[in-house]
């Protein structure tokens, strides 16, 4: 292991046993699991080394108690979610529609139902969903990560890119320009997350 | 290193680890229900994480809590050079670092209330050995300094490698090999007693 303690005395703190082995010597050993005969031979390495291990085992028993390992980790999650909905950062407002018709929908509202219908392509996951107002339309920017056993990657985008195009059209009302599918990483398998988006 | 701490993570799952950064990415962007999947998803080895750091459950639930909410504000800046999962280590670690900091007296002339006295004193009968001995551990614990406390807690408790802890504290590794030379130093002598 790198960055081992030196030969010689370089902390106050340490200490020079009656061999003349460092005690951080000893113990970085110990630690690294390198075994020499003097350490298991020497009537001052050896009860070094069994103080340590006395402490570490007796701390981790007491680490492993149950009583210091239950918490309310349920109401830390609602405390935090709390502050965060006050914090929403719901990005920019969006046109939708013509222009005559001064309607808007937020940048992260939009990008939601996006990524929602480029999921509804079997083992697609999406990621980042970019979109960026132009003159008439709004153009799309969108990561998706699809199945390693995927036989034609690209037919796969285009069908993200399809229902990212309905789904824009039919539900929101809002007018794409280019639609920029990006297949970042092909995975094992699906990740098991989606009871647990919605129930949030 | 011998035995093997409980670290304070959730299972190695390939498929989480992608799902994190999807949802990392996502909440970066604004979207509170993927930061909600990732807060329920590490809460609970965060928490782990401060109760051994500050060896407070509310303490810990506050600074975890303080964490998340911080992480929510950076996230736009956060560029996925570590998972999100480090990241959040290393905020809790910090915060909790911060809270062994501001515990330490600024001023040795401050009146300070009386504290009671240990449980251990005050109810002999009902006291197990295990309980007598976390309470020396404390005590001990609470000789540290924040920096070593911080440095020993991960790497005997957390299982933590010492070029881990050096990034994640941001100091050197000889450093981090310093300050837990100097904890386990200190604690073996404190806690002679246990012997």
């Amino acid at each position: 292991m790198n960055n081992r303690p030196p030969e010689t005395r370089t902390d106050p703190d340490d200490e020079t046993l009656p061999c003349g082995r460092l005690l951080s010597r000893v113990w970085a050993d110990w630690e690294d699991a390198v075994h020499d005969d003097h350490t298991a031979q020497c009537a001052h390495c050896r009860p070094a080394v069994a103080d340590l291990e006395r402490l570490e085992s007796r701390v981790r028993a007491l680490d492993a108690e149950p009583a210091q390992t239950s918490f309310d980790a349920a109401s830390v999650v609602d405390r935090v979610m709390d502050t965060v909905r006050l914090e929403l950062r719901p990005g920019r407002p969006l046109p939708l529609g013509d222009a005559a018709e001064d309607l808007r929908i937020m940048e992260n509202a939009a990008a939601r139902v996006l990524r929602r219908a480029a999921e509804e392509v079997p083992g697609v996951r999406a990621g980042s969903c970019r979109l960026t107002p132009g003159a008439t339309t709004v153009e799309v920017a969108l990561s998706v990560r699809a199945p390693l056993t995927t036989p034609d990657v690209r037919a796969v985008a285009q069908e993200v890119r399809r229902r990212v195009h309905e789904a824009a059209d039919r539900r929101l009302g809002l007018r794409l320009g280019a639609i920029d599918v990006r297949v970042t990483d092909l995975v094992a398998e699906a990740a098991p997350h989606r009871e647990e988006e919605s129930s949030g | 290193m011998t035995g093997s701490p409980a670290r304070s993570e959730p299972p190695d799952d390939e498929a989480l680890r992608v799902d994190d950064v999807l949802m990392t990415e996502r909440a970066a962007e604004g979207d509170e229900d993927a930061f909600a999947v990732l807060v329920r998803r590490h809460a609970p080895a965060l928490l782990r994480l401060a109760a051994r750091l500050l060896g407070n459950r509310t303490e810990a639930e506050d600074a975890v809590q303080d964490a998340f909410v911080s992480a929510w504000r950076r996230l736009p800046e956060f560029r996925g050079g570590s998972s999100f999962a480090t990241w959040m280590y290393r905020i809790v670690t910090n915060r909790c670092l911060n809270v062994l900091r501001a515990r330490r007296p600024q001023a040795p002339l401050n009146d300070l209330p009386d504290l009671p006295a240990p449980a251990h004193v005050t109810a002999p009968d009902r006291i197990t050995e295990g309980r007598a001995a976390l309470h020396d551990l404390r005590e001990a614990l609470a000789t540290l300094s924040p920096e070593q406390r911080t440095c020993w807690t991960l790497r005997t408790l957390d299982g933590r490698s010492y070029a881990f802890i050096a990034k994640t504290v941001g100091i050197s590794e000889q450093a981090v090999r310093a300050r837990v030379f100097r904890a386990r130093r200190r604690l073996t002598h404190t806690l002679g007693a246990w012997q």
